[in-house]
């Protein structure tokens, strides 16, 4: 089981908080897709195929790829839209390249903040059979996971207040917090923004003949899903994610995850779903989650740095949230993440989760090397 | 790509009603799901991944209810992932389905779905929040009075008339009342139509589609799977999507690119599909057409824009003297087709089940004799984006 | 068996940024009574109602085009139907190519009669001259302003 063909990363812009009303959501989704084409020093002529994610009660709109065709130069192009997850639209993109039959494919998800509340839309997820009388949206749903894992680990608060403090300080610029839902503080979330993130992936073939450099070629993929029902899971593990990471590594070649990387971006939509992804991604036993976050292993710096970029503790566009970890270790393994650039990554891995309590688990593995 | 296709192993559909107050909406896709990996003899734990199918949320009642499928689909822990492309989900979702295959990553995958139109007391004026929130969801846009626009243009630049959009409905109600799994199957005549109530002008209650129960579900595996296990199946040959502009009023005015009258990316999408199935003369080469045409005067501009009509607008003479009946030149919408039943999530992967049932032989009193090769179709948002595919014996 | 159902009822509530280009055109609406389109970089067009991009050439538009009031009508059709939250039945409405535009504008088509369907059908065709009328009161919107079919006598 492989893919056909591998795809690469050869453009990307990551826009984590947009703020001001200049520009419709339709205008930033357009402003988005051209900042990627533009870093992938493309036009929209090279594009052969666009795979866009969005939420359609984020966006207040019934469909929304039709408001998001035009603007990522969908007229006359082969267009997908997937609502489940920004980072599906990342993985369907990639598939679509390894079939071969396109060389190329943008990739773009969004999440306004327009709706008047945030809960109340995601509520709207949950069963009109079941559970919609309960107050459950996705920030709850995170409060029960936490709550189930402090039950299941007794040291697990303080490795979450550890990696609080981790992301919040590598991502420096947002003092800001989030909102509290017991177990979780408000350290321990964001408030959600407005944000924006865009690729480019083309097939070897492309990439030899346009001769471009700097290229995270994506070197394992995997995805995977929990039940519907919060009360069908047990909370304080990540079966899903651990299926997710075991058909990653498998098609990467990754045998000891813990040495394998130089960098990784977790989806930190607590820091509970951080420690969670440390055992699933084999990064870390629950049982040093204490010590390891204690002794800085995941810092900058450390053994592994884990969310560079400050995570979504710093940022929280939250239906793309996943979509922008994909997108941030790609551009690590490219050496152009900026300020917040780990110097000579030659391997990255990004986890996608989103959802109630992270139904949805993504990993993925970016390398610089064409082949694992 | 011979030795590297990718086949359709397994169908289920409903029997598509107007409710189902037996069943809640996950238990109407495992409705499906069983049947179809019945129909393709296998077990759950030969699906690798899903591929999801499910338009507008808003429809069913339910956020992301994709979510509340995963059991019914057998996606626990596996590879799982929804399409919304509107209309034309149920395509886009075998589409991707077939991607996933396609890329070499899975050998056997899963694409299902089910909607509950019936239960959506306001489809209209959900329909109502696909367009731009401030230049165009204060006039009443609704899909219907959209579609009433493309057929005045239609009838404008072509000729057709009320009697010509009547008689689509009364091809299709003939073919749907020998499809079991149809929603609308009583037959009717020019005059029930002409006499139905007027809904938008053109188009009369008996034009519509119905509000539709059902669920479907697809099971595709690699051509090298198929072999191996000896498995019958037909394939998917030609694949593509094409959108044209989200903005009506674009399609009208000075020398518009997308005419609204008819469907150019429609047309666009099925010449990509054509060329890599390699057919080159869809006239005399399809055997068979499902297209997605929810209201009775689209059919035309469905069939022209697929080239198995002749020159624009001489569809209307052609469906006149019968050529798109089962029994004449190229049947179109053998089951009824979209006009007969709407399960808006899977409405489009019905046209690429009875498409694959139809080259397969199996499609029972409304099969076209001898037909080896058909096509499909799927129209989504707002006549915006269109998938198309060519399956072969 | 006893079958239970469950009514549900979706209200949330947006607050969507219009951005500048919309802004202005509104703003235009409310204090002008006239209407703006923009004009394409790349093919030229006059994009009523105005685009800060074009979606087939997707380069920025230029500069502001006043179009109108007179016009031709593009598409129309006349509901019959009542719909939830959609206006009471029957009315008319359609797009409308505005002098100097090139692409077309949505809007009502009041001052018809109705009751003949194939008669107002008529008097509404293709290409079938009319005026932009603008509400006293304006509030910056689309419903701000309507069609009427030229009379003949103009």
């Amino acid at each position: 089981m492989g893919l056909k063909v591998q795809p690469g990363v050869i453009g990307c812009t990551i826009r984590p908080v947009i703020t001001g009303r200049t520009r419709s959501l339709e205008e930033i989704i357009y402003d988005t897709a051209q900042m990627a084409l533009a870093d992938a020093g493309l036009t929209i002529d090279d594009i052969d195929g666009i795979c866009v994610a969005s939420n359609d009660q984020f966006d207040g709109r019934a469909i929304s790829v039709m408001m998001a065709s035009g603007s990522v130069g969908g007229v006359d192009r082969d267009i997908l839209s997937t609502p489940s997850a920004g980072e599906h639209a990342f993985i369907l993109g990639a598939l679509r390249v390894a079939t071969g039959q396109f060389r190329t494919q943008l990739i773009v998800s969004w999440s306004p903040t327009e709706v008047s509340s945030m809960p109340e839309a995601q509520r709207l997820g949950t069963d009109p059979y079941f559970h919609r009388a309960l107050p459950l949206d996705e920030l709850s749903a995170h409060a029960l996971q936490a709550s189930a894992l402090e039950h299941a680990l007794p040291g697990a608060r303080r490795a979450a207040e550890a990696v609080a403090a981790k992301n919040r300080a590598q991502g420096g610029a947002r003092p800001e917090e989030g909102t509290s839902r017991w177990p979780l503080t408000p350290s321990m979330t964001s408030q959600p923004v407005t944000g924006a993130v865009a690729l480019v992936l083309a097939s070897p073939d492309f990439i030899a003949e346009r001769g471009m450099t700097k290229i995270a070629w994506l070197q394992g993929m995997g995805w995977a899903t929990e039940a519907g029902f919060l009360g069908d899971r047990d909370l304080s593990t990540a079966p899903a994610l651990e299926a997710a990471a075991r058909q990653a590594y498998a098609m990467a070649g990754v045998t000891d995850p813990a040495h394998a990387f130089g960098v990784a971006e977790i989806t930190d939509a607590t820091p509970y779903s951080e420690l969670l992804a440390y055992e699933a991604l084999g990064l870390c036993r629950r049982d040093e989650w204490e010590s390891r976050t204690a002794d800085g292993s995941f810092r900058v710096g450390g053994r592994l740095p884990v969310n560079p970029s400050g995570g979504v503790l710093t940022w929280n566009p939250v239906f793309c949230t996943g979509m922008i970890r994909i997108a941030e270790v790609a551009q690590q393994v490219r050496g152009r993440a900026g300020a917040h650039q780990i110097q000579g990554v030659k391997r990255g891995l990004a986890h996608a989760g989103s959802g109630f309590a992270m139904q949805y688990q993504s990993a993925i593995v970016f390398g610089s090397e064409v082949r694992t | 790509m011979s030795g590297d296709r990718v086949g359709i192993v397994g169908i289920g559909q409903s029997a598509f009603r107007a409710r189902r107050d037996d069943a809640n909406y996950p238990e109407l896709v495992r409705e499906a799901v069983v049947l179809a990996m019945a129909d393709a003899k296998m077990d759950f734990d030969a699906i690798e991944g899903v591929v999801y199918s499910l338009s507008p949320d808003a429809m069913i009642g339910i956020g992301n209810a994709e979510r509340l499928g995963v059991d019914a689909v057998g996606g626990r822990n596996k590879p799982f992932l929804r399409i919304n492309t509107g209309g034309a989900t149920g395509i886009s979702a075998v589409a991707a389905a077939y991607y996933h295959v396609a890329s070499g990553m899975f050998d056997v995958v899963l694409t299902a779905g089910a909607d509950k139109v019936g239960e959506c007391g306001d489809s209209q004026s959900v329909l109502n929040k696909i367009w731009d929130p401030s230049y165009e969801r204060p006039l009443p846009l609704g899909t219907i009075n959209m579609l009433a626009m493309s057929g005045v243009r239609y009838m404008q630049q072509t000729g057709m008339t009320e009697v010509d959009m009547a008689r689509v409905t009364v091809k299709n109600r003939r073919h749907a009342s020998l499809n079991p799994n149809a929603h609308l199957r009583k037959v009717v005549t020019i005059d029930d139509v002409l006499e139905s109530r007027i809904i938008s002008w053109p188009i009369k209650l008996l034009d519509c589609c119905p509000q539709s129960t059902g669920g479907a579900a697809l099971v595709l595996a690699s051509e090298k799977y198929i072999r191996d296990n000896h498995l019958d199946a037909v394939w998917i040959t030609g694949v593509a999507h094409a959108a044209e502009t989200y903005w009506m009023g674009d399609r009208m005015g000075n020398n518009p690119t997308a005419e609204h009258a008819g469907a150019h990316a429609l047309g666009r999408s099925f010449e990509k599909s054509y060329r890599m199935a390699g057919i080159t003369d869809p006239m005399k080469q399809v055997h068979v057409a499902e297209l997605y045409a929810p209201f009775s005067n689209t059919e035309f501009h469905s069939i022209d824009a697929a080239r198995i009509g002749g020159a624009i607008g001489d569809s209307v003479p052609r469906l006149r003297d019968g050529e798109f009946d089962i029994g004449g030149r190229i049947p179109v919408n053998p089951s009824g087709g979209t006009l007969c039943t709407n399960a808006i999530a899977v409405t489009a992967m019905a046209r690429v089940a009875e498409t694959a049932l139809q080259v397969w032989g199996r499609a029972g009193a409304h099969q076209v004799a001898g037909a080896k090769l058909g096509i499909a179709s799927g129209n989504g948002g707002d006549h915006q984006i269109f998938g198309t595919m060519v399956i072969e014996a | 068996m006893e079958l239970l159902g469950r009514q549900e009822v979706w209200s949330i509530t947006y607050d969507h940024a219009l951005g500048e280009t919309a802004s202005s055109f509104y703003t235009r609406i409310r204090d002008e009574a006239a209407i703006y389109g923009r004009r394409s970089a790349g093919n030229g067009r006059v994009m009523v109602p105005p685009r800060s991009f074009s979606d087939e050439t997707l380069l920025p538009t230029e500069d502001w085009v006043k179009v109108g009031p007179g016009g031709k009508i593009e598409a129309f059709t006349m509901v019959y139907e009542s719909f939830k939250n959609l206006p009471p039945p029957p009315y008319a409405f359609g797009y409308v190519l505005l002098d100097g535009a090139d692409t077309a504008l949505g809007g009502f088509f009041k001052g018809v009669d109705l009751s003949d369907p194939a008669a107002a059908a008529e008097k509404l065709k293709i290409g079938t001259r009319i005026m932009t009328k603008f509400a006293a009161e304006r509030k910056g919107e689309m419903l701000d302003f309507w069609f009427e079919v030229d009379s003949p006598a103009r």
